[in-house]
C-alpha cells in the first residue's frame, strides 16, 4: 500500500504488545480524490447559477447551464492585451531591424523595450492565473500542436528571448545575436498577437467558437492598434511618427472592420449567442471598444500634423483595445451560462446533416 | 487492456444515487457543500471537480403507458451522468501540459501530479464535465476508476448500481448489449429509445463516447448537447485565420518601414 507524502506508514502503526490489533495504514487516505485540497464550507463549491435567459424553443435541465463557465480571472483578458502589444511591438521592431537599413535604430530600440516589458508582464499574468502557479514549467514539458495554449507558451517564450536580445545586444558588436533577435521578433511577433484568437475559438464556449474566423484577425488588428498607441505615447521624431502612424492607421481600421465581421459571424449562429454583445456589462464593453476605436481611427486620419491629437488618439486606442479584450472575454463567459446558446445552434447543425439516431 | 467503457441505460435507473456515493467513497472525494437546489430530488446539481457521477431527476409531462388515465400526464426520467471518455476528447487535446492522457484502457485520465490548473480543459469540454476546485487549483474528473480496472475490478459506480443501469466492460461487448437492449425496448413498444454517442456514426463530432447512454427523449432534456464537437475542429479553422492575420501584419510592418524609409530619403 502506497502512502501519502509526509506520512510514514511505519510510525503510525501501533506499538506491538499494547493489545490493539489495528493496522494504522488502513486509516491513510490513498484514493484518487483524497489528494484534493478542500476546506469545509457552508456554501457549495459550485453554487448553481440561475442567470439563464428565459424563453427559447429548446428544453433544458431546470434552466441550468450545460457547460462550465471559464475559470480564468482578469489576468487572462489582461494578457490578451499585453501579449498583443508585445507581439505588435516585436513585429515592428524586427521589421525595422531587418529592413530599415539602419535608419530607425532609436525607434527599433523603443519597440524592443515596449515589447519586452509587455511580454514579461504577460508571463507574470499567465503564471498568476494558474491554479498551481509553481508548476508553470509543466507547460514546456511537451510540444503539443492540438493545444493553442501550449503553442502560445512556445510563441511567448520565443518572443521574450528575441526581445531580450533586441533590448540588450541590438546595438552592440554581437551582430549574429542581434540579427537572431531581429529575425525572432519578426517571426514570433505576429503569431503571438493573433494566436490568442485561436485560443478562444478552440473551446466549447458558443460565442468564441462561432467567431472562430474573425477572432484572430480582430485580435491582430487590436494588437497593432495598441502597440502603436504605446509607441505614440513616447516622444517620437517627425519621421518616426509617420512610420508608426501608418502602422496605427491600418491596425485601428482593421480592428474596427473585424469587429463588424465578428458581429456578422456571431449573428449567423443565432440571437442567443449574440445577445451578450448587445446587453449587460459585456455589451457595454463591446460598444465602448467600438466607439473608442472608431474615435481613435478618426483622430488618426485627421491629425497627421498634430502631435497632441495623435496622443489623444493613442489613449482612445488603448482604452478601446482593453475594452475589446474584456468585452469578448465576458461575453463568451456569459454564453456558457445559457444552455440554449449551445443547444439551439447544435440542433440546427445536427438537422442540417441529418444525424441518423438523435431524435 | 482493450477498450473499456460504460453503458448507462437510463430506462433502468431508479435514482438511488448509489453510484454517486460509491464514487465519492472509493475515490475519497471531499464534499462539495450541502445545498438544497429545489430541483426535484437532485441536490447534487451537476458534475464537478469532486462529483464524478451525478444523477439527474427529470420530471416530464408525458402520459404513463398504463391504461389508467386518471393519472396526470407525468413521468420520471433518471440518468446517472458521468465523464464520457470521448474518442476525441476536447480536454485531452486542449491540455497544454500533457497532464491529460489516454490510458491503456482507452479512457481519458488527468494526472494530478502534472496538472498545473491552467483551466483550458474546462472551457474545452463540450459536455461541461471537467472542473477545477478553487482551493485545490487542479482539474478533476472521472477516472473510470483507473486504479480499480487495472486490478480487473469493476468501477465503483457500476459495482454499486443495483439495477445494472450502469454497465461496465469491454466496449465491443457493451455495444452488443446496448443494441440488444434497444431492440428489446423497441419490441416492447418503447420506440423513442435510442443510443446516445455509441459510435462515430451517431456522434461524428466526438468520434463516439466510451461512456455512452440509452435515452428516451432529446439529449437536451438530460442536459446533454445534441451535437457535441471536439473544439479542435473549430480551432483548426481558426488557425487559418491566425496565419492570414500574421502574414498580413508582417506585410503591414514591412510597408510601414519602407514608407518610413521613403520619407527620410
Amino acid at each position: 500500500m502506497k502512502s501519502l507524502p509526509g506520512f510514514d506508514v511505519k510510525t503510525l502503526e501501533s506499538p506491538k504488545g499494547d493489545g490493539r490489533n489495528v493496522d494504522a495504514s488502513r486509516g491513510i487516505l490513498v484514493g484518487e480524490g483524497a489528494q484534493q485540497r478542500s476546506v469545509h464550507q457552508e456554501v457549495p463549491a459550485h453554487p448553481l447559477p440561475r442567470t439563464a435567459p428565459q424563453g427559447g424553443t429548446s428544453p433544458t435541465y431546470y434552466e441550468q447551464p450545460m457547460l462550465k463557465q471559464p475559470v480564468w480571472r482578469w489576468m487572462v483578458p489582461a494578457y490578451f492585451y499585453t501579449g498583443g502589444m508585445a507581439g505588435g511591438a516585436a513585429l515592428l521592431g524586427g521589421a525595422i531591424g531587418l529592413f530599415g537599413g539602419g535608419r530607425f535604430a532609436r525607434l527599433e530600440q523603443r519597440c524592443y523595450q515596449v515589447g519586452f516589458v509587455n511580454a514579461s508582464v504577460s508571463g507574470v499574468l499567465l503564471i498568476a492565473d494558474l491554479g498551481r502557479p509553481t508548476r508553470f514549467l509543466n507547460m514546456m514539458r511537451v510540444f503539443r500542436p492540438t493545444s493553442p495554449m501550449n503553442l502560445g507558451v512556445w510563441l511567448l517564450s520565443g518572443a521574450v528571448v528575441s526581445l531580450g536580445f533586441g533590448v540588450t545586444v541590438s546595438r552592440s558588436r554581437l551582430w549574429p545575436l542581434a540579427m537572431l533577435g531581429r529575425a525572432g521578433c519578426f517571426v514570433f511577433g505576429a503569431p503571438l498577437a493573433s494566436y490568442t484568437g485561436v485560443l478562444l475559438a478552440n473551446t466549447a464556449v458558443p460565442l468564441w467558437q462561432s467567431a472562430r474566423k474573425s477572432l484572430p484577425l480582430l485580435f491582430m488588428g487590436s494588437a497593432l492598434a495598441s502597440s502603436s498607441a504605446a509607441l505614440e505615447m513616447l516622444p517620437l521624431e517627425e519621421d518616426e511618427r509617420k512610420l508608426v502612424g501608418l502602422f496605427a492607421l491600418v491596425g485601428r481600421a482593421a480592428e474596427l472592420a473585424m469587429g463588424v465581421a465578428l458581429e456578422r459571424e456571431v449573428r449567423a449562429e443565432g440571437a442567443r449567442v449574440e445577445q451578450p454583445l448587445r446587453t449587460g456589462a459585456s455589451g457595454a464593453l463591446w460598444k465602448a471598444s467600438k466607439v473608442l476605436t472608431g474615435a481613435s481611427l478618426a483622430l488618426t486620419l485627421v491629425s497627421r500634423k498634430s502631435k497632441r491629437w495623435d496622443q489623444v488618439a493613442a489613449v482612445a486606442a488603448t482604452l478601446g483595445a482593453l475594452a475589446l479584450r474584456f468585452g469578448i472575454y465576458h461575453a463568451g463567459s456569459r454564453t456558457t451560462r445559457d444552455a440554449r446558446a449551445s443547444f439551439e445552434p447544435q440542433r440546427e447543425r445536427a438537422e442540417g446533416i441529418r444525424l441518423p439516431v438523435v431524435p | 487492456m482493450g477498450q473499456k467503457g460504460f453503458f448507462t441505460d437510463t430506462t433502468l435507473c431508479i435514482g438511488c444515487k448509489a453510484c454517486e456515493v460509491a464514487c465519492k467513497q472509493w475515490n475519497q472525494l471531499p464534499e462539495d457543500g450541502f445545498a438544497f437546489t429545489g430541483m426535484s430530488y437532485d441536490n447534487t446539481g451537476q458534475l464537478g471537480a469532486s462529483t464524478w457521477r451525478h444523477v439527474a431527476f427529470i420530471e416530464r409531462p408525458v402520459p404513463t403507458p398504463e391504461k389508467d388515465t386518471t393519472l396526470p400526464a407525468f413521468r420520471w426520467l433518471m440518468e446517472s451522468d458521468v465523464c464520457k471518455h470521448c474518442q476525441r476528447a476536447g480536454c485531452l487535446e486542449a491540455c497544454p501540459t500533457g497532464a491529460i492522457i489516454r490510458t491503456e484502457f482507452d479512457t481519458v485520465y488527468v494526472q494530478p501530479d502534472v496538472c498545473n490548473g491552467c483551466g483550458y480543459c474546462i472551457s474545452a469540454c463540450p459536455f461541461g464535465v471537467i472542473d477545477r476546485r478553487e482551493e485545490d487549483g487542479r482539474a478533476w474528473k472521472c477516472t473510470l476508476c483507473y486504479d480499480r480496472i487495472g486490478e480487473d475490478m469493476t468501477p465503483a459506480c457500476a459495482k454499486a448500481c443495483p439495477t445494472e443501469s450502469i454497465q461496465y466492460g469491454d466496449l465491443e461487448a457493451l455495444h452488443g448489449r446496448a443494441e440488444q437492449r434497444l431492440a428489446a425496448l423497441h419490441a416492447l413498444g418503447v420506440t423513442d429509445a435510442y443510443l446516445y454517442g455509441k459510435d462515430a456514426q451517431s456522434q461524428p463530432g466526438t468520434g463516439g463516447l466510451n461512456a455512452f447512454f440509452l435515452l428516451l427523449e432529446k439529449p437536451e432534456v438530460y442536459n446533454l448537447p445534441p451535437y457535441p464537437v471536439v473544439p479542435t475542429v473549430f480551432g483548426n479553422e481558426s488557425w487559418r485565420s491566425a496565419g492570414v492575420a500574421a502574414v498580413g501584419a508582417m506585410g503591414i510592418a514591412l510597408a510601414a518601414v519602407l514608407f518610413g524609409r521613403s520619407q527620410r530619403g
